[in-house]
């Protein structure tokens, strides 16, 4: 159906993932995958930026819940930034934000992350 | 034309009796007859005999024509009938070598022996003939009848130009004239011997011994009656010197073809093995292209590939390795064991894979590999790739042992069948994935169907309320369930739920929704306290990326008042006057978290309903319809419809939005279920 992009970068320790377009049924296989790359290489503490990303189903928000655990469990944690309002309600309604942190800049969320690893 | 075909079949079809009653006429003849020396009685003789000759021929030619596609059997059995010539001459040679003596011949006995004796050899030349007519009609391209009807014109012109020595003696120019003709046509005719071409090697060498023997065989027939005195020219000549002539020619005909065949064959030798191999290729190519069509079953058309690759690549082994996830899969093996292929591919492929666009030969010193219990070392080794849409889906594998490079032909031919392959697997691959497209669709109606099965047939009634509900299910199976419960004589619950996820995992999940609700709710009188039980029980059957939201409400019909608690789900929409709010008390949805957390943000709301207030449970269905733009629905235009018709009856009201909701969406397929619930209170308090 729609398009939808994922792509994978490494901003110092943290592992920051830019998801664009429709994330739903379809396209949420593409997110898992990348998911399960960080695993494979043990990388745990992980910046979803949403800046591009125009859409969300409840498959979408599947994958996060999907991996939130295993990050949690080896110290690291799975972090939403630049979230667009209408997204945002849509993770607000579901009671994300009271389970996951969520931040409007990505440098503030990688910022987080450097504290704890500093502490 | 008509006419003329009309005769040839009446020629044909009364062969037999017409060279029956010729012959019986002839036997008569030369019964009333026994010396015709008078020339109206020799022409008579000769055209009867030529009658039986023609005759004979039109029946015996069109049963030769079936055998056209075997030539070795023609040939075979014209060799086999000169060969009864050959003893027959030979045996009556010495049998009747003794009573040649004039006035033998009136004997009785010894004119029905030669009668008989004449039709036998009218029978078997005239098969003979016959035999190198089709013979010279095989495989010809262009029709070369005009050139072997001639010959018979100049063969018939020689048989009746005997009659001329009748008159007189010396007058055999034109004799020797038609003879030297009919013999230059011969071996003319003789030169269209295309057919060897076509016949397998074993076939050529078995014909290059017969066509010698034939040959020679022909020769001695000729010869043996070349001399005045031989007993059985003697019968002939003196029964019909036309016959003799037919004879000699015959026989000198037998002995150039099978010459000319002895020689094409010998020089057609050298290419045989070539000529096979094409023509083994082209044939498996044709095969295998019926196989493409017709076969389900990739392997069994993997076991067809390696074979006849062996066969035209003249290779000792061959295999067929497919790729499926990066993992390299055996398909199929041809005398050579899984295990050694398996061995050997691995080698190949780790030390050739970037390089692998087209065929390559590798050259080994010695991988040993034991085939049969034998240990045996392949030398060349020949690896083509299977690519569709230039992705390479496998390889296709074939060994010698000898260090003979595969030719260019032999690689050609490799990648042919590479190329078949390649195909084949992905028309399995196609087939496959329309029988996984049915067997979701099939999966969709079983969601469909418990979908519908679990929704309630009725909405509750009561004087002291209205309640109407909308459902459009998505295509997909959303997931959406929505139900009533009879709580007790006051009480009624208002369930509105949102399974995540889509088709037959959404709508079990919703199956085991119901059932819970179902129990609990008549257990359990107040909402918060339910749905955090509803959390803990779904704990267990909630894979960790699904979750459920929830809205559910208990209404007190005596007091109006409405408790309620969300987990997840969208607001509810209060329409109280003229206001219309948004009511959306903390709580997170089911499945999200399973501790402490979830009882902890989860908060109860309660309101006490007015006279025509509307309250409104609906799924994100609604809010979040998509048009062609991909822009949402959205709250506004659905709280509109609420408060520009909240005066109307809850069923206009649906329907209003169902209106509005289609126009809004009509350029874009619904891709999730639609529910909404309206309660509307009419009582007066």
């Amino acid at each position: 159906m729609a398009d939808f992009n994922v792509n994978l970068r490494g901003v110092g320790s943290v592992s920051v993932i830019d998801v664009n377009g429709y994330l739903d049924a379809h396209t949420a296989p593409e997110l898992e995958n990348v998911f399960n790359k960080l695993l494979d290489g043990k990388n745990y503490r992980v910046v979803v930026n949403f800046n591009d990303l125009k859409y969300i189903s409840s498959a979408g928000l599947g994958v996060f819940m999907a991996y939130v655990e295993t990050m949690r469990e080896n110290k690291g944690d799975i972090k939403f930034s630049n979230m667009k309002e209408s997204v945002y309600n849509i993770f607000d309604l579901l009671g994300f934000p009271i389970l996951y942190e969520f931040y409007k800049d990505e440098n503030e969320a990688v910022q987080k992350f450097n504290e704890l690893g500093l502490s | 034309m008509s006419y003329k075909n009309n005769i040839r079949n009446t020629t044909r079809a009364k062969g037999l009796e017409n060279a029956i009653i010729v012959s019986i006429l002839l036997f008569l003849f030369n019964l009333v007859f026994p010396e015709h020396d008078s020339l109206l009685l020799s022409l008579i003789n000769e055209v009867l005999v030529f009658l039986v000759l023609f005759f004979v021929f039109s029946y015996v030619q069109p049963f030769l024509s079936t055998k056209i596609d075997s030539p070795l059997t023609l040939v075979l059995n014209a060799g086999i009938l000169a060969a009864l010539i050959f003893a027959i001459i030979s045996i009556s040679n010495s049998l009747f070598g003794s009573f040649t003596e004039e006035g033998a011949r009136l004997n009785i006995f010894n004119s029905l022996f030669s009668i008989i004796l004449i039709f036998v050899f009218i029978a078997t030349l005239i098969y003979i003939f016959a035999s190198f007519r089709e013979l010279f009609f095989l495989r010809q391209k262009k029709d070369p009848r005009i050139y072997f009807n001639t010959m018979q014109v100049f063969f018939a012109f020689t048989f009746f130009s005997n009659l001329l020595f009748k008159i007189d003696k010396n007058f055999d120019y034109p004799y020797e004239a038609f003879y030297v003709v009919s013999i230059v046509l011969i071996s003319l005719n003789s030169l269209r011997v295309s057919w060897i071409a076509f016949l397998v090697k074993k076939q050529k060498l078995y014909l290059l011994i017969i066509s010698t023997i034939l040959s020679l065989l022909f020769a001695f027939n000729f010869g043996l009656l070349l001399s005045e005195t031989n007993t059985i020219r003697q019968i002939i000549v003196s029964f019909s010197p036309g016959l003799y002539t037919i004879f000699s020619l015959t026989m000198i005909y037998g002995v150039i073809y099978f010459g000319v065949i002895f020689f094409t064959t010998l020089f057609h030798l050298p290419t045989a093995e070539a000529f096979d191999r094409k023509a083994e290729e082209a044939s498996s190519l044709m095969d295998l292209t019926k196989l493409i069509t017709q076969v389900f079953d990739f392997k069994e058309l993997a076991d067809s590939i390696t074979s006849t690759t062996n066969k035209v690549c003249n290779s000792h082994s061959s295999w067929l390795v497919t790729k499926k996830e990066n993992e390299y899969q055996l398909n199929s093996v041809n005398n050579i064991s899984y295990v050694e292929a398996d061995n050997l591919t691995k080698i190949l492929l780790d030390t050739e894979e970037v390089e692998l666009q087209r065929v390559q030969t590798i050259y080994f010193d010695s991988v040993s590999v034991e085939l049969k219990n034998e240990m045996k070392e392949f030398k060349s080794i020949a690896i083509a790739p299977l690519k569709v849409h230039g992705n390479i889906n496998g390889f296709l594998i074939t060994a010698r042992y000898k260090d003979v490079n595969f030719d260019e032909d032999e690689k050609k031919s490799l990648q042919a069948f590479a190329d078949y392959a390649a195909v084949a697997l992905e028309n399995a691959k196609l087939i496959a994935e329309s029988i996984e497209k049915e067997r979701l669709e099939k999966e969709l109606d079983v969601a469909r169907d418990i979908q519908k099965k679990i929704l309630p047939d009725h909405v509750p009634y009561a004087k002291e309320f209205q309640v109407a509900a909308l459902f459009v299910p998505a295509f997909e199976v959303g997931g959406d369930y929505y139900d009533f419960f009879q709580l007790d004589d006051n009480k009624i619950g208002f369930i509105v739920a949102d399974v995540s996820g889509k088709g037959i995992s959404a709508s079990f999940i919703m199956a085991e929704v119901k059932g819970i609700f179902e129990s609990l709710s008549k257990l359990i009188s107040n909402p918060r306290e339910l749905l955090i039980k509803v959390n803990d029980i779904l704990k267990n059957s909630l894979d960790k990326k699904s979750f459920v939201t929830v809205i559910y409400g208990i209404l007190n019909k005596e007091t109006g008042i409405l408790n309620f608690a969300r987990a997840g789900h969208t607001p509810v929409l209060l329409c109280s006057g003229n206001e219309l709010e948004r009511i959306q008390p903390p709580g997170i949805g089911i499945g999200l978290d399973y501790s402490i957390g979830f009882a902890n943000t989860l908060k109860e709301m309660q309101i006490v309903l007015k006279n025509d207030d509307i309250v409104a449970f609906y799924s994100d269905g609604i809010p979040e319809a998509k048009n062609a733009q991909n822009e949402d629905f959205g709250y506004e235009r659905f709280e509109n419809i609420i408060l520009q018709n909240k005066d109307k009856s809850l069923d206009e009201i649906t329907s209003v939005l169902m209106h509005d909701l289609t126009l809004f969406s009509k350029d874009h397929s619904q891709h999730d279920d639609i529910t909404l619930v309206l309660i509307k209170w009419t009582k007066k308090n």
